[in-house]
């Protein structure tokens, strides 16, 4: 940078006599570079951006690592007892003063060393119905002697939890058909398979038999009631729907036997066989094949073996209903519900979203009115989503819920069938949520559509409708479209409304099924927002749900991530194709 | 020839149709998001209803053989059928709508058949409960009860049968009322009397209280030799159906000191069971503290109506029987109960309080009737006037009058559903419709302290559900309010700085191929749904960070430090080469000052918790060790170097900008750097000097600033309520930044300020309204926070500065609540109004926001 002119010619104007002043190129100071706030910024960015990578990788490490078998570690400790499971946690900490003193002086001596400073180990420990608890600290300067035994097997159960032993024999009919570890396993392998699919048909009978038929009493005996509030009791119509109830009963009392016969004959099938388990005490526990959903003998398996358990609870995670108060098996409901939930938003929220758009931008006259509308709308965006729930839960479910009870549904009463949460109150109230993204989203695509493209179409006798159609919607449909996936986005990742308006821990049954009229609008469901917070929240196992929150929320995380992606991808595209478009 | 073209048919059809469905949809859409707001409103507005109370019917004929004698009027939960005990015995049931008497009974006749005087009577209205005092000495426990029963339609009169729903007819020395499904309700006065229990001295009863507990009531009995004994009866229900077993205990009460005192006129028994006032003719009152009825003492004694000449005409126990109230001859009504003093001297800690002053004057009280249920509480009064009250707002709901005569109602009684009044005066009895609104949620109960029972003294408090009914709720709006703002607080001083310097970074330093990218990533932050972060604030990063205090505090301060030493550094390289690094080397740097900070903080931690904490964070914060010197140089100092740095600036700025031309680079770097050097060890020392002024003068920061350490606190809550505010904060922060135009900056340039110059006197005055608006939008979305603040705050409603302690929002709090809220209850509309109040603050918020940026975009487009 050269100085300016007139500090050469300064010099001209000193007067004569005095040593002229020394001239040199004045540069930037260093204090006006500002370099400590610019480094400030920097660091600001870096931070955010840090701490965003940091938690996305810590959500991708623990829940991705969730389903990964883990060795079995037995720790031989000082007083003779032994303990057998899969590490959880580290962490060092420091004993007080007559925690040392209660030791053996052996380990008090190195402990003093220490100042004290010891650390410890959370352990699995499973077997819960034999230890009454899940979990368990080792001290680290407790254990004698630490192992890999190699046939300690991890056996993940329909109830109770894990349990950790080795196999010690095989058993059908109560007589002993294989002894030792490696028998024991290869016959109870042999076995499991059959085991499994007479369980899994006999949830099936119990579900789609016994479930349907006292679903068909509970219609008749609606039908009595509703015959009794419409013509009054005692009167004709009354008494033959009750005698329609008799009947049914007596046939449903039939067909139940049946069903009853035919479950009774798996059961005794499946408690032929048993595997008998030693824990790492001693204790034996026999465990019958059709109570165990997986086991493995965690310490043989090489890589290979590890991925295939690795994928089948990964596919079990996503095809299966949960098991053991949410905290094991699969969220198939949950997927389901999130997704059955944000596909009925969308189906109400994009076409009303585009007509308030459309009236805006094309119809409506520009003006005050509009632009406070306009306003409105944006702040919309900014209320909170809480507020969404209140408004949901006293309109929707405790209003016109309770009318379509009072005139659809008044059998059922005082039982809510519509006056209460459900999957359809739970979408409007959403839909209500993510309106603004829409219309805002809609709105600027429309007004991205230039005038002379309209006015063109105009020109060639198009009526307004027609230019709307075919010139100015399609242009704009890639914008709506981003839109509208922005909205789904938000919408599947929002829980607050959802605890209020129909989210359950555990719905009984999914809000569309293969029973007439296949859509329950009126059921709860099961959201894996919801779920996170309910596992992380409400668990009484917590520790052991823990990983399957991460998963989940890894899951709901690249359900977001993907749609706002798709989103930037579309608007980029739509960005690409129109820019410069104007005539 | 000319065609004449004409549109097709289906084609007008199509435009008229299309026209009006998109105007119908649009304006229906738009019309569902004020139907929002109307909706929030139209729940909320019944709060502020008055009371309502309309006389409805009133029966001329008197009633009352002698006036004064009924000793007990009651009335069933609808306020239909009433009882009146008169102290001979005789037990009228009467119609109350219209007066006429339908049944006489006499449930007092002993085996014998004669019927000794009931010289005293004590019952409450919750569980007409009753206990008597014989002239021989005994006590029986019992009960006035209306049995509700269902007959058949078919065995009632035709009469009754024609009645139309709600109303009700005299039938069999009871009512029948037809209830709207179409069956019909018979209600009978029914009256138990227990087990006598014989004394041990038969001197007749002259004043009896009891307070009653499930299956025990504790009673006191003022015999006529002027002594009181305690008693402790335990019913065991009998196995075949017969009498309850009574297990009783019996205490004699300390003899009193002063015989000549006489019977005192009122005995009440707390519902605790633990206290038992004697209220004298001239407004003395005795409390005894029974908590251990072998050792029963004086407590204290003190004087209910203290002006001269006022006596104490009437006296009942609030639901809940923590609560007396206290109505007088000159028209007060008072509420007393025990507040729990630190200085109070006397054997339970505790002191009789008026805590509540219904009303100081006005006509006599002649009879109160508190709600079963509820704080509300009916008077009568000597000139014939009703009145209701709510006891914890201290509010006069409404009043009415007697229809005729002058005279004050002898008994009065509020139903058990709390739609109705019933008084039995001596002309006869009325009964007024009552609807009492929702008391508890005046504006001043909402939003001004409130003397709640049992409390030291008027206090914001909110917990709106209790263990039993006649929990008093607590709807203090402000714990709420204040929550939410500690949230907001620490999530803007957390998140809006990192986020408007990242934007001002991103906008005016970075190389303009990054900028999109870091954009899109930042504004994926946005997308994170909360109940991730919530989940993770609750359960890695408030454990993770309660195992490092010391080290988490260190590491706030470590990194700006590490940062401004970085770049103090970074001036010493040579030109040449800070210039050809100022790209991506020179953000590397920036990065990895980030982890030394961090690093620093974590090497730091241990020897600041020696230092500052006495060698344990949690035990000093929670006040059992060392003194506040140390911290208060921690919490002084970021102000004072802040204050230095400006000061330095003002100071030596201008001589440094003057004589700095002339110095080498080196040079300057040099400088710069000793000048921050001096700046950070005077800031420290200034600090160091305020905070032993402060601890000389014994200011301790704790409890008050800081305090005992939680896990879950605003602290880790404003940290990732940072993740979410962040990304909102930037992205406006960013486009107002991108939108002030380049001519302006390219001038900056071109007449020699640096870039820092240019940002800071040109961009960013230019763009300040656009900032502004960023972190408006940014307070906004704190504000309504839900899932994070529900996961990580603990969730409990208390005031404190503490930032390592929780606090409750108003979205948490609705979240909790509101599934379990009765629809229509005052806790329902309470919470919509929590709601209002959210919608209200974000709308006005986002509004102002608005404005602002459009004014703001409007201006940029002129530049």
């Amino acid at each position: 940078m050269s100085p300016p002119a007139v500090l050469r010619a300064a010099p001209a104007t000193v007067p004569a006599g005095r040593r002229p002043p020394r001239i040199h190129r004045r540069r930037t100071s260093l204090f006006a570079r500002g370099e400590p706030f610019v480094w400030l910024a920097g660091g600001a960015l870096v931070l955010a951006a840090g701490m965003i990578a940091g938690l996305l990788l810590l959500v991708l490490y623990r829940g991705g690592a969730t389903f990964w078998p883990r060795p079995l570690d037995e720790f031989r400790l000082l007083d003779g007892s032994v303990v057998l499971g899969e590490v959880a946690a580290r962490e060092s900490h420091r004993l007080a003063a007559h925690e040392i003193e209660s030791l053996a002086p052996a380990v008090r001596a190195r402990l003093r060393e220490a100042r004290g400073e010891s650390s410890r180990t959370l352990v699995r420990t499973g077997n819960f119905e034999l230890t009454d608890t899940h979990f368990r600290w080792v001290e680290d300067h407790l254990v004698a002697a630490h192992d890999r035994p190699e046939w300690a097997l991890t056996v993940e159960r329909m109830a109770w939890g894990r349990f950790y032993g080795t196999p010690r024999a095989y058993r059908v009919d109560g007589e002993t058909v294989a002894v030792g570890p490696a028998a024991a396993w290869s016959a109870f392998a042999a076995d499991h398979g059959g085991a499994l699919a007479r369980g899994r048909e006999r949830r099936r009978l119990e579900k789609d038999g016994l479930g349907r038929l006292n679903q068909e009493i509970e219609a008749c005996r609606l039908a009595v009631r509703a015959a009794e509030l419409e013509h009054g009791p005692g009167s004709s119509e009354h008494a033959r729907a009750q005698g329609e109830l008799a009947d049914k009963e007596r046939d449903v009392e039939r067909q139940a036997a049946a069903i009853r016969a035919r479950i009774a004959a798996l059961e005794a099938e499946n408690a032929r066989c048993e595997l008998v388990l030693s824990t790492a005490d001693g204790e034996e526990k026999a465990l019958p094949p059709a109570e165990i959903v997986r086991a493995y003998p965690a310490n043989r398996l090489d890589l290979a073996g590890k991925l295939s358990i690795y994928a089948s609870r990964g596919w079990e995670y996503l095809t299966a209903a949960p098991r053991e108060a949410n905290s094991e098996g699969g969220v198939f409901p949950a997927i389901f519900g999130t997704v059955a939930m944000t596909f009925l938003m969308s189906v109400v929220v994009v076409p009303f979203g585009v007509l308030a758009a459309l009236y805006l931008r094309e119809y409506a006259r520009q003006g005050i009115v509009v632009s406070l509308v306009r306003i409105a709308v944006n702040n919309l965006a900014g209320v909170p989503s809480i507020v969404f729930g209140v408004f949901g839960l006293g309109l929707f479910c405790y209003i016109v819920g309770a009318s379509i009870d009072q005139l659809l549904f008044a059998a059922n009463l005082p039982n809510p069938t519509y006056g209460k949460g459900g999957i359809l109150w739970a979408s409007l109230t959403l839909a209500l949520l993510t309106l603004p993204v829409v219309i805002v989203a809609t709105e600027e695509a429309l007004a991205a559509v230039p005038s002379s493209m309209r006015e063109g179409s105009y020109a060639c006798g198009a009526t307004k409708w027609q230019a709307i159609r075919r010139i100015v919607l399609p242009r704009a449909a890639p914008g709506i479209m981003a839109g509208a996936i922005l909205a789904i986005a938000r919408g599947a990742g929002e829980v607050a409304p959802l605890m209020v308006v129909g989210a359950v821990k555990l719905a009984p049954a999914l809000p569309i099924d293969g029973r007439a009229p296949f859509l329950h609008p009126e059921r709860s469901f099961m959201h894996l927002g919801f779920h996170i917070y309910d596992l992380g929240f409400q668990s009484q196992n917590s520790e052991a749900a823990k990983p399957m929150v991460y998963t989940t929320t890894l899951l709901l995380i690249a359900i977001v991530v993907l749609l706002n992606l798709a989103a930037i991808r579309v608007r980029a595209r739509l960005r690409r194709k129109f820019h410069g478009v104007a005539f | 020839m000319r065609r004449q073209r004409t549109t097709h048919a289906r084609v007008r059809v199509f435009e008229t149709l299309a026209r009006f469905l998109i105007t119908a949809g649009g304006i229906a859409t738009i019309g569902a998001v004020a139907l929002i707001f109307a909706f929030l409103l139209w729940v909320v507005a019944p709060l502020f209803r008055r009371a309502a109370i309309v006389p409805e019917t009133s029966a001329e004929e008197p009633l009352v053989r002698s006036p004064g004698d009924a000793l007990r009027f009651q009335v069933d939960d609808h306020g239909v059928l009433g009882a009146v005990l008169f102290s001979d015995g005789t037990l009228l049931a009467l119609d109350v709508t219209n007066g006429a008497v339908l049944e006489e009974l006499h449930p007092f006749g002993t085996e014998a058949g004669e019927q000794p005087a009931l010289y005293s009577f004590s019952g409450d209205g919750a569980k007409s409960v009753l206990v008597a005092g014989f002239a021989d000495g005994t006590v029986r426990v019992g009960a006035i009860a209306f049995a509700a029963s269902f007959p058949p339609a078919g065995e009632l009169p035709a009469a009754i049968r024609a009645l139309s729903p709600g109303e009700h007819a005299a039938e069999d020395g009871g009512v029948v009322q037809a209830l709207p499904d179409g069956r019909f309700r018979r209600l009978r006065v029914q009256a138990e009397l227990g087990a006598a229990i014989v004394p041990e001295e038969p001197a007749p009863i002259l004043r009896l209280g009891h307070s009653r507990r499930g299956d025990r009531t504790i009673a006191c009995a003022w015999r006529a030799d002027g002594r009181a004994t305690l008693l402790d009866v335990r019913e065991r229900p009998d196995m075949l159906g017969g009498r309850p077993a009574l297990r009783v205990m019996r205490r004699e009460l300390p003899r009193r000191a002063d015989p000549r005192l006489g019977p005192p006129a009122h005995v009440v028994v707390t519902a605790a069971g633990d206290s038992v006032y004697l209220v004298w003719e001239d407004g003395r009152l005795e409390r005894l503290d029974v908590r251990d009825p072998a050792r029963a003492v004086l407590a204290e004694i003190l004087d209910v109506t203290p002006a001269e000449g006022v006596r104490p005409t009437a006296v009942a126990s609030l639901a809940g029987g923590a609560t007396m109230i206290v109505g007088d001859s000159a028209g007060g009504v008072t509420a007393w109960f025990a507040s729990k003093e630190p200085e109070a001297g006397t054997s339970d800690g505790s002191v009789l309080v008026a805590g509540h002053v219904l009303a100081a004057a006005g006509p006599a009280v002649t009879c109160l009737a508190p709600s079963p249920r509820s704080r509300l509480l009916a008077t009568g009064h000597a000139d014939g006037s009703v009145r209701l009250y709510h006891v914890t707002t201290a509010r006069l709901l409404g009043e009415t009058r007697m229809a005729a005569g002058g005279a004050g109602p002898l008994q009065i009684q509020l139903a058990a559903r709390e739609d109705a009044i019933v008084a039995l005066g001596p002309t006869g009895v009325a009964r007024w419709a009552v609807d009492p609104g929702h008391p508890e949620a005046s504006l001043a109960g909402l939003f001004a302290p409130v003397w709640y029972e049992g409390y030291a003294g008027p206090r914001h408090v909110w917990q709106s559900e209790g263990g039993s009914d006649s929990f008093e709720p607590k709807l203090g709006f402000v714990p709420l309010v204040y929550g939410t703002g500690k949230a907001t607080l620490y999530a803007i001083l957390f998140g809006a700085p990192l986020a408007l310097l990242a934007a001002v970074y991103t906008s005016e330093f970075l190389d303009r191929r990054w900028r999109a990218p870091v954009k899109s990533v930042l504004e994926m932050m946005a997308s994170l749904p909360s109940v991730v972060l919530g989940f993770l604030a609750a359960l890695v990063i408030a454990p993770f960070v309660q195992s490092v205090v010391p080290a988490a505090l260190a590491v706030i301060g470590a990194i700006p430090l590490s940062l401004l030493a970085g770049a103090h550094l970074w001036q010493l390289l040579p030109a040449p080469v800070a210039i050809r690094a100022g790209g991506y080397p020179k953000l590397a740097a920036m990065a990895l000052a980030l982890p030394l900070g961090i690093l620093g903080g974590v090497v730091l931690g241990p020897a600041l918790e020696a230092a500052v904490f006495a060698g344990d964070a949690t035990m000093w914060l929670d006040g059992q060790r060392g003194g506040p010197l140390g911290a208060w140089t921690m919490l002084l100092f970021p102000l004072v170097a802040g204050a230095v740095c400006v000061a330095g600036g003002r100071l030596a700025g201008p001589w440094l900008r003057q004589r700095s031309p002339d110095w080498s680079g080196g040079k300057c770097a040099r400088v710069a750097l000793l000048r921050f050097a001096l700046q950070g060890g005077a800031s420290l020392l200034l600090a160091l000097g305020l905070a032993a002024l402060l601890a000389a003068a014994s200011f301790d920061p704790r409890p008050g600033i800081v305090g005992t350490y939680v896990q879950r606190n605003a602290l880790v809550v404003g940290f990732v309520m940072g993740f979410a505010v962040i990304p909102i904060v930037y992205t406006l922060a960013e486009d107002a930044l991108s939108s002030v135009p380049d001519h302006l900056r390219l001038a900056s340039l071109a007449a020699g300020a640096t870039p820092w110059q240019t940002a800071i006197r040109v961009v960013i005055p230019t763009a300040a309204s656009g900032l502004f608006t960023a972190v408006m939008i940014g307070v906004g979305r704190a504000v309504g926070e839900t899932m994070i603040v529900l996961m990580a705050t603990g969730n409990t409603p208390i005031m404190e500065l503490n930032p390592f302690n929780g606090f409750r929002t108003l979205s948490a709090n609705i979240a909790v609540e509101l599934p379990e809220a009765v629809q229509n209850s005052t806790h329902y509309r309470v919470l919509f109004l929590a709601a209002l109040v959210l919608f209200a603050i974000t709308f006005v918020l986002n509004t102002a926001a608005e404005l602002v940026r459009s004014r703001f975009r409007r201006r940029a487009s002129r530049l």
